[in-house]
C-alpha cells in the first residue's frame, strides 16, 4: 500500500511545509483578530435595536451563514477586480476569512448575552443602572465566560477554513502539498504531511480550548 | 431464593462490600438499613447484576448472577427493582411506561400486556393516570407507576432501594400502603429504607449495615427496641431524633 | 457591458441550475448516509467497549483536526495509488460520509451521554437487552437533545459540499467557477451561485433556530 512511501522527499520538502505551517498560523492570527473586531460590531449593530444598524447586520450575518466560505472566498477573488479593485490573494483571503468568521462569531456573543439571567439585568435596571452600566458591570462579565469555549472553537475552525485559501493561490500549508503534488507528483506524501501539520496545530488548539474551559467551569462552581 | 456467600466487591480501593454472607428465603421480607455509605443500596444493586462484585458469589433463584453465562434478561424479568428517584421513562406515558417489559422481553401480545398494565396498575391505585406522562404526576404517584412497572413482569422478587426517600412526607404514607398490600400477597421483598414503621408492621427481619459490612440482624421488634452492638443503637437513635 | 453580460449569464442559466441538482444530489446523498454512520459512530462512541470508544475517538480526532479539502485530496489522490480508482463523484461522496459522520457521531455521543444513568439501569432492570435499551428508552430521548445541532451540522455539511468542486465535480460552485472564465464579472456570477445556495440552506437554517427556541423552553 504506502510501503515506498519516501520520506526523503518530504525531508527535502520540510522547509516549504514549514513556510507554510507559519503562513498558515499568520492567515489565522489576523484573520481571527479581525473576525473577533467584526463580530463585535456586528453583534452590537445586531442588539442596537436601531432600525438602520439592525437589519444590515442581521442581512450579513444571515447571508453569510446561509452561503459557504468557498463561494464568499471566489465571490471577492472573481469579483472584487470588477470593481476595480486590484488586491493581492493574500489580503483577499484574509478578507473572506474575516467576514466569514465574524458573522459565526456575532451569533456566539449574542447567544452569551442572551444566556445572562433575565432577573440579572431586572436587578440592574431596578438598582437603577442604565443599559450601558448594565452591559458593562452585568451583562457582559458573565456573557464572556460562556463566550469563550465556542470563541475558541471558532478559532480551530478558522485555521481549517484557511485552508481553503490555497485554491486562490495563497501561500499557505495546503498550498505547500499541492507545490509539491505538482513538482514531484507525490500526493500521498504530500497530502499526508500536510494533515500531520495541521493535526499537530489542532491538538495544540485542542488542548489550549480544552485547558480554558475546564478553568471557566472550576471558577462558576465557586 | 438469594443467596449471598463471601461477596466481595470494591470501588477502586474502597471496600464497599466486606464478605456479605446472607440468605433470603422465599417470601421473607427484609428490610435493610444502615447510615449512608454503608453499602446497602450496593447490596441490593448487585442482586440484579446492575453492579459487578470483585469476589464471591450471589445465587438467585438457583442462578449464580454473576456468571458470564447467566441469562440476564431472563434473570432480571424474575425481578422487579423500584429506584430512589422512579426513573420513569419520560417519553412514554404511564401505561406505556409499564407494558414495555412484557411486550419487548416477554414478547406478550399488546392488547393482553394492556390488559396486565391496568391490572398491575389497579394495584396501585392509578388506572385513571394511564394515559398521562410521568412529568404530570406527583412523586408519590410516579413511584406508585415504578411499582406497578416492576410488577408488570410477574417478578417472584421485589427489590426497592430507598423507595421513599425522594419524596415529601405526605406522599411517603401511599406508596409504603401499596408495599404492605405486596407483603400480604406473599411477594419476598428486599426493602432498603428508614422507614420504622414499615420495618416493624411488615418485615420478618432487619439487617443492619456499615462500612460495608452486616453488623447486625434480627427481628424488627428487637432490633429497633434493643439493638445488640453500639453502632446500631447510634444509628437508631439517629433516625429517631430525625 | 454589463448589460450584455448579464444577458449571457441568463442564457446559460440552466447550467446553474444543472449544478444546483448536483449539488442537491451530493448533499442528500451524504446528510442520509452521514446520519446513518453517525448514529452508528456515536453508539460505539458511548459503548462501554474501551476499543471500540477510542477507535471512534481517533477516527473523529483525525476528521476534526484536518480540513475537509486536504482529506478531500488525500481521498482523491492516494485511493488510485492503492490501486482502487474513484472517480470524482464517488470520491467525493466517500469524502462527505467521513467527513458528515464524524460530526454527527460527537452529536450523537453527546446526546446519549446527556440521558441519566438512571433510564439505563431501569431499562436493564426489567430485563431489556442492551440493544432494545437503547432503541426504546435511550435513542427517544436522546433525539430531543440531538436534534437542533444535528439540522445546524446540515447546514454546515450542505455548505461543505462546495469544497468537492476543487476535484472537478459540477457542482454549483464549479459551475460558478467555470463560468467566471467566460463571463467575467465576478459579482454576478457568485452572487447568483450564493443566492442559489441561500435557498437551499436557508429555510434549514430557520428550522434549527426554531428547534433550539423550542429547545430552550
Amino acid at each position: 500500500m504506502l510501503t515506498d512511501f519516501n520520506f526523503r522527499v518530504i525531508w527535502e520538502y520540510m522547509p516549504l511545509f514549514l513556510t507554510g505551517v507559519r503562513a498558515t498560523a499568520f492567515i489565522a492570527a489576523v484573520s481571527i483578530t479581525l473576525a473577533l473586531i467584526t463580530g463585535i460590531i456586528a453583534c452590537a449593530c445586531r442588539i442596537s435595536g436601531i432600525k438602520i444598524l439592525k437589519y444590515p447586520a442581521i442581512a450579513y450575518i444571515e447571508l453569510i451563514r446561509s452561503t459557504p466560505l468557498l463561494v464568499q472566498i471566489y465571490f471577492l477573488y472573481f469579483g472584487l477586480p470588477t470593481l476595480g479593485v486590484r488586491v493581492p490573494e493574500l489580503q483577499t483571503g484574509i478578507l473572506a476569512l474575516m467576514l466569514n468568521s465574524g458573522a459565526y462569531i456575532a451569533e456566539i456573543i449574542r447567544a452569551g448575552i442572551n444566556s445572562v439571567d433575565e432577573g440579572h439585568i431586572e436587578a440592574g435596571i431596578s438598582s437603577g443602572l442604565n443599559y450601558v452600566q448594565r452591559m458593562r458591570f452585568i451583562i457582559l462579565p458573565q456573557a464572556l465566560g460562556v463566550t469563550i469555549p465556542p470563541l475558541l472553537g471558532q478559532n480551530i475552525v478558522l485555521v481549517k477554513d484557511s485552508a481553503l485559501l490555497s485554491l486562490i493561490s495563497v501561500v499557505e500549508l495546503t498550498r505547500s502539498g499541492q507545490t509539491m503534488t505538482s513538482e514531484r507528483f507525490m500526493p500521498a506524501e504530500a497530502f499526508l504531511t500536510v494533515a500531520f501539520f495541521y493535526m499537530c496545530i489542532y491538538f495544540c488548539l485542542k488542548t489550549f480550548a480544552d485547558w480554558s474551559q475546564r478553568k471557566l467551569i472550576f471558577r462558576e462552581v465557586y | 431464593m438469594i443467596e449471598f456467600k463471601n461477596v466481595n466487591k470494591w470501588f477502586g480501593k474502597l471496600h464497599v462490600l466486606n464478605d456479605i454472607n446472607l440468605t433470603i428465603p422465599k417470601g421473607e421480607v427484609l428490610v435493610i438499613c444502615g447510615p449512608s455509605g454503608s453499602g446497602k443500596s450496593t447490596l441490593i444493586r448487585c442482586i440484579n447484576r446492575l453492579e459487578p462484585i470483585q469476589k464471591g458469589k450471589i445465587i438467585v433463584n438457583d442462578v449464580p448472577v454473576h456468571d458470564k453465562a447467566t441469562n440476564l434478561t431472563k434473570l432480571r424479568a424474575d425481578i422487579g427493582f423500584v429506584f430512589q428517584q422512579f426513573h420513569l421513562y419520560p417519553h412514554m406515558t404511564v401505561l406505556e411506561n409499564v407494558m414495555l417489559a412484557p411486550v419487548n422481553v416477554k414478547k406478550i401480545a399488546k392488547s393482553k400486556a394492556e390488559k396486565i398494565a391496568m391490572k398491575k396498575l389497579e394495584q396501585v391505585g392509578l388506572t385513571e393516570k394511564s394515559g398521562v406522562h410521568p412529568a404530570q404526576l406527583s412523586g408519590g404517584q410516579q413511584q406508585r407507576v415504578a411499582i406497578a412497572r416492576g410488577l408488570a413482569m410477574s417478578p417472584k422478587i421485589m427489590l426497592f432501594d430507598e423507595p421513599t426517600s425522594a419524596l415529601d412526607p405526605e406522599m411517603i404514607g401511599e406508596v409504603l400502603d401499596v408495599m404492605v398490600n405486596l407483603v400480604s400477597e406473599g411477594m419476598t421483598m428486599c426493602v432498603v429504607t428508614h422507614e420504622m414503621g414499615f420495618a416493624k408492621k411488615v418485615a420478618n427481619r432487619v439487617l443492619f449495615m456499615d462500612e460495608g459490612a452486616i453488623v447486625e440482624t434480627g427481628t424488627p421488634d428487637k432490633f429497633f427496641d434493643n439493638p445488640k452492638t453500639d453502632r446500631a443503637a447510634n444509628f437508631i437513635s439517629m433516625i429517631l431524633t430525625h | 457591458m454589463m448589460a450584455f453580460y448579464f444577458g449571457q449569464l441568463v442564457e446559460i442559466f440552466p447550467f446553474f441550475l444543472k449544478g444546483l441538482w448536483m449539488t442537491s444530489k451530493i448533499a442528500f446523498i451524504s446528510l442520509v448516509s452521514c446520519t446513518l454512520i453517525g448514529l452508528v459512530l456515536g453508539i460505539f462512541r458511548s459503548s462501554n467497549s474501551i476499543i471500540l470508544r477510542h477507535l471512534v475517538g481517533v477516527y473523529v480526532a483525525f476528521v476534526r483536526g484536518t480540513p475537509f479539502v486536504v482529506q478531500i485530496f488525500i481521498i482523491f489522490f492516494i485511493f488510485p495509488e492503492w490501486g482502487i480508482q474513484l472517480e470524482a463523484f464517488s470520491a467525493a461522496l466517500l469524502a462527505m460520509a467521513i467527513m458528515g459522520s464524524a460530526f454527527i457521531c460527537e452529536i450523537v455521543a453527546g446526546g446519549i451521554a446527556a440521558i441519566p444513568k438512571g433510564q439505563w439501569e431501569a431499562a436493564a432492570s426489567s430485563g431489556l437487552t442492551n440493544l432494545q435499551q437503547l432503541r426504546l428508552i435511550v435513542i427517544p430521548q436522546a433525539m430531543k437533545i440531538i436534534l437542533p445541532p444535528l439540522v445546524g451540522q446540515y447546514v454546515l455539511l450542505i455548505k461543505d459540499t462546495s469544497v468537492v468542486s476543487v476535484i472537478g465535480v459540477m457542482d454549483l460552485t464549479r459551475v460558478g467557477w467555470v463560468t467566471v472564465v467566460r463571463i467575467p464579472e465576478g459579482l454576478m456570477v457568485f452572487t447568483l451561485v450564493g443566492a442559489l445556495y441561500f435557498m437551499i440552506s436557508y429555510p434549514l437554517i430557520l428550522l434549527s433556530n426554531y428547534l433550539e427556541r423550542r429547545m430552550a423552553v
